[in-house]
């Protein structure tokens, strides 16, 4: 893997406008995941008043715990997040409120800002997509890689039990485990991470059962070179390609799978929100709350589709021979 | 070819074996079994030791209190024969409830089906004849944004805007059918049927468009290259001929083998897109199973599709090598 390889691959994904658009969304997801509890506060930045200037978002004063900023009788300069209201408050006077000024995505039947839930509900499907692919990249590609360097009765005991996975519908084989051992957001991760991983460990098979036969890994075997070696410094780096392909389209359909599984109520459980889970609630007042399926429905959507177009670029930028066509 | 065919139909018994095996010591290592939960949801069990004699005796009767390996040996054997035992929930024979759930979510995949591949493949020779024109372009990105619309939104909304509520109230809520005052005729049955059949049918095929049509596309692509091809323009051939007859049919290769795939999905129902729009499928019926420990509705229905999809695979090799005779099966393990 030269540098020039690289430089090259992202002069090719660089050109494609979408590719990079979805990753621009991407970022931005991030930001939002990591800075949400700058995005959407009950609380202020800063708080000036009789000469005195403190921090709430970060560190709340002994004196003014408790007490809600947002009111009338707290003069003084105060600085506010964009969303005035943190994930778990409600308001029992101002439920299935539609968008407005105040809350900018309306409430939901509880009272609880829709656009503070969104913003947090962002770090749910991220860590989720996130985690879950990486425990399933980590496992596919050992498992993969054995099978492929060994070959032989190694390789075909593996691929017999790659065969028994892949066979099981995957949704339910989920379903089934999360019934099992209750659902939570690590076991959502972890059992996402164990039951994903037979595309990856095909794929690195495949690459490996390639490589093994190249001539610079038999130039490192003559040398006296170990299999560990051999494997993570000469195999390994050069079938990663495919496998961060597969990983980003991974991450798209590992965030629907999460938001499939909060829809039916076995995801992450309340009060920690996540997107799915807004939209199940939403079906109790279909009839009228429209934003209440609408907003979170479509971010789903739009993580999803990005996902998808950075993978889709990494797909043709990858490859070198789709660049050396278009030459 | 028969060596072949033995060799494959022998390989499938330990795969199944694996995977029943598998799911059978999910169920049972599991905390709590159907009894506790049944126990636990009637408050019984924090009677004492009365309610704990009674667990046994239930235990016992469900066969829960033998080892695993004799109750998954004792499951594997009524199988065989097709005993598919009764179901904890409401006591009725596995086969029946079956049997209830599996013509509706029949009914619904083989409709979808059909829809996919009318919509898809003449799309998928359309876009591939005017590769990178507009047409393709635009074609392809509307797909990709299907094919990325999660179905339970796309769900949600028909049955917001198009259900009753304050929007438009053109089809039912859910369900499969109308509750009927009298027996109402053939016609009637079967037109009712269909309206409630509409949404979810919608929501089942969009997302499948992209796949398919790509896979036509990009199939008729690389057979459009051929020699023969070009000698069928020489030879003064009309372009829809040679599109549809010289390009079409030896494109087909792959849709073929990309039926036999579909088999084991024709049976096992989509659970979000049937509890969405209230359909007692066979979606429902898994996932309904999952939630109560119904350890023999969840077995069989396991069983049935892991049997499924290994006899699917099975008929896309053979069909792949039957209508492909360049390609020797004996290489292919």
């Amino acid at each position: 893997m030269s540098t020039g390889y690289w430089r090259s691959v992202i002069k090719e994904f660089s050109r494609n406008r979408l590719a990079v658009a979805g990753l621009v969304v991407v970022c931005l997801l991030f930001l939002v995941a990591i800075g949400a509890p700058l995005i959407a506060n009950s609380k202020p930045y800063i708080y000036v008043s009789e000469g005195r200037v403190c921090f709430p978002v970060f560190h709340m004063p002994g004196d003014l715990r408790g007490k809600d900023l947002r009111k009338k009788e707290f003069t003084g300069f105060k600085l506010f997040p964009p969303i005035r209201y943190s994930y778990s408050e409600y308001d029992l006077d101002a439920i299935v409120l539609p968008p407005d000024s105040r809350h900018y995505f309306g409430t939901d039947e509880q009272g609880r800002d829709l656009a503070a839930r969104m913003v947090y509900g962002t770090r749910v499907s991220i860590l989720v997509g996130f985690i879950a692919v990486s425990i399933y990249v980590l496992i596919g590609i050992i498992i993969g890689a054995v099978a492929g360097y060994y070959g032989g009765i190694v390789d075909i005991i593996i691929s017999r039990f790659i065969e028994i996975v892949m066979c099981f519908p995957t949704f339910f084989l989920i379903l089934t485990i999360l019934a099992l051992v209750g659902p939570s957001l690590v076991s959502v991760m972890v059992v996402i991470g164990l039951t994903g991983w037979t595309s990856i460990a095909r794929i690195v098979r495949g690459e490996f059962l390639k490589l093994r036969e190249v001539d610079y890994v038999t130039a490192s075997r003559a040398l006296g070179a170990r299999d560990y070696w051999i494997i993570l410094r000469h195999i390994l780096p050069n079938s990663l390609a495919p496998v961060l392909v597969s990983a980003t389209f991974g991450i798209a359909s590992t965030i629907l799978i999460e938001s499939s599984l909060s829809f039916l109520g076995f995801g992450v459980q309340p009060p920690t929100p996540s997107w799915g889970d807004i939209l199940s609630q939403s079906r109790d007042f279909m009839d009228f709350a429209w934003w209440l399926t609408l907003i979170p429905g479509f971010a789903i959507f739009i993580t999803i589709t990005s996902y998808n177009l950075v993978g889709e670029g990494l797909q043709d930028s990858l490859d070198p021979k789709s660049v050396k066509k278009r030459v | 070819m028969k060596k072949y065919l033995l060799k494959r139909i022998l390989l499938i018994v330990p795969t199944f074996i694996g995977i029943t095996l598998i799911t059978y010591l999910m169920v049972r290592l599991a905390p709590g079994d159907y009894t506790t939960l049944k126990a636990g949801l009637q408050g019984e069990l924090r009677a004492g030791s009365v309610g704990m004699e009674i667990l046994e005796q239930e235990r016992k009767l469900y066969g829960l209190d033998k080892p695993i390996i004799v109750g998954y040996a004792d499951w594997l054997g009524s199988f065989m024969v097709l005993d598919f035992g009764t179901s904890r929930k409401d006591g009725r024979p596995v086969s029946t409830r079956i049997a209830d759930a599996l013509p509706i979510t029949l009914a619904l995949n083989i409709i979808t089906i059909i829809i996919v591949y009318i919509i898809s493949i003449p799309v998928g020779i359309i876009t591939s004849v005017k590769k990178d024109s507009a047409f393709d372009r635009v074609v392809s990105l509307v797909m990709f944004i299907l094919y990325s619309l999660p179905a339970f939104w796309i769900g949600l909304l028909l049955l917001m805007y198009f259900s009753g509520g304050e929007y438009l109230n053109i089809f039912p809520l859910g369900g499969i059918m109308s509750d009927w005052a009298e027996e109402p005729g053939f016609w009637r049955k079967l037109l009712d049927i269909a309206w409630h059949l509409v949404l979810p049918v919608v929501t089942l095929t969009y997302g499948s468009f992209a796949f398919l049509s790509r896979y036509t596309r990009a199939n008729m692509l690389e057979v459009i290259n051929q020699q023969y091809i070009t000698t069928a323009r020489a030879k003064g051939l009309s372009e829809a001929r040679v599109v549809f007859v010289h390009a079409f049919r030896n494109s087909l290769v792959p849709l073929v083998t990309l039926m036999a795939t579909l088999l084991p999905g024709l049976l096992g129902g989509s659970v979000i897109v049937e509890s969405i729009f209230s359909i007692p499928g066979m979606g429902m019926l898994a996932f309904e199973s999952i939630l109560a420990r119904d350890i023999p509705v969840i077995m069989a229905i396991a069983a049935i599709s892991a049997l499924l999809t290994l006899v699917g695979i099975l008929i896309a090799d053979l069909m792949y090598a039957l209508v492909d005779p360049r390609i020797r099966l004996e290489s292919r393990i």
